[in-house]
């Protein structure tokens, strides 16, 4: 059973930029119901209570209920999220009704299992994540939180794709035909900063040409910084 | 040090920096990102010198990704050197920086790894910055 969340909201009469700076500027988000060919509604939310939500993981495919102060409660989905650049504030929210009856599409976050004892990072490497979402069909009532993807097994060099994902819990990938790249164990890169500086030359023993060449060059190499005196 | 591989042109002329990040002010390939707070011209140096930092508290763990890249040659006149008489020679690469700006972004180390080098990064840099890491990551 899905947990459904839920969010209180007031209705926004007037839409345009205008209004919704005016939004903002009264302390709330703005944000908007759009979808089930119906008229979309325009609402606005304490920013306290989305953060929340976001903070939470795994936003993008949780249900939410929408309870419009005075009005309906609408069950949705938080689609888009827009922040501020530079301070990361919310500025405005969009939600997706949910048609009775129709499947969804929702990005699901993946989640790696077993990093402690996962020899591939054991021995260095990376987890290189290439998709940390991903995009599936599902019935609304049976979205699933998060897909796992076990790394006890995985080595430097392996390719984690969607066929190891253990259970889709009913859902289906919305790319079909390839079993796409979800993650790789990437070998260490070696920095030259990083690398160990070479050891000093030991001396050379014995009296061959070798021994003597590191002598004689010494001398030669010191001529001209006494010849600038 | 980071510099265009061959240019249109050889000089630019110095610009001002407005505004803020329209592009690049989101997290795209790491879980943790080192976001510029105040417009500034950051040079190749100054990338280089934070990258250096930021990898070298991480110790070979990790990725690290610059998000920034020193596409603008400032030129200077010799010391000495009356005005006039056309503009210096290019003598550094840098990159405009807006405030919003993910600069660089890390994976692969907690979170406590991450603030330590993000901030020995920081220190690198002329800009006021902030860590930004993705929403949801810390729950």
């Amino acid at each position: 059973m899905v947990q459904i969340y839920r969010i209180p909201a007031v209705a926004r009469e007037q839409a345009g930029k205008g209004a919704a700076r005016a939004t903002r500027r009264s302390g709330l988000v703005p944000g908007v119901i759009y979808g089930a060919k119906l008229p979309s509604t325009m609402v606005s939310l304490d920013p306290r209570v989305v953060m929340k939500e976001l903070h939470k993981g795994g936003w993008q495919s949780h249900l939410y209920d929408i309870e419009v102060e005075g009005g309906s409660t609408e069950r949705v989905l938080m689609r888009e999220v827009q922040f501020h650049p530079v301070s990361d504030k919310p500025l405005h929210v969009d939600f997706q009704r949910l048609a009775p009856g129709a499947r969804i599409k929702v990005k699901v976050p993946v989640a790696f299992t077993n990093e402690d004892i996962c020899p591939g990072l054991k021995a260095g490497g990376v987890l290189n994540v290439v998709r940390r979402e991903i995009e599936v069909l599902a019935e609304p009532a049976n979205v699933p939180e998060a897909f796992h993807i076990d790394l006890s097994e995985a080595n430097i060099g392996a390719s984690l794709r969607l066929s190891m994902i253990k259970d889709l819990l009913g859902a289906k990938s919305v790319i079909q035909g390839r079993d796409f790249m979800v993650a790789s164990i990437a070998a260490p890169t070696v920095d030259a900063d990083l690398a160990p500086p070479p050891p000093p030359p030991e001396p050379v023993k014995g009296k061959g040409k070798a021994a003597a060449k590191p002598a004689a060059a010494a001398p030669a190499a010191a001529k001209p910084a006494a010849k600038k005196k | 040090m980071l510099q265009p591989k061959r240019t249109t042109y050889r000089k630019a002329h110095k610009g001002r920096i407005k505004g803020i990040a329209r592009a690049g002010f989101t997290l795209n390939f790491g879980a943790f990102g080192l976001k510029a707070l105040e417009p500034e011209r950051i040079t190749a140096r100054q990338i280089e010198a934070a990258r250096r930092a930021i990898t070298r508290e991480m110790k070979r763990a990790g990725r690290v990704w610059i998000r920034i890249f020193p596409d603008v040659p400032v030129s200077t006149k010799p010391a000495e050197v009356r005005m006039g008489s056309g503009k210096g020679a290019p003598e550094f690469w840098v990159c405009r920086v807006k405030p919003g700006r993910i600069m660089f972004e890390i994976d692969g180390v907690p979170l406590e790894t991450a603030r330590a080098a993000l901030a020995l990064g920081a220190a690198k840099l002329p800009i006021k910055t902030k860590l930004v890491q993705r929403l949801g990551a810390e729950a």
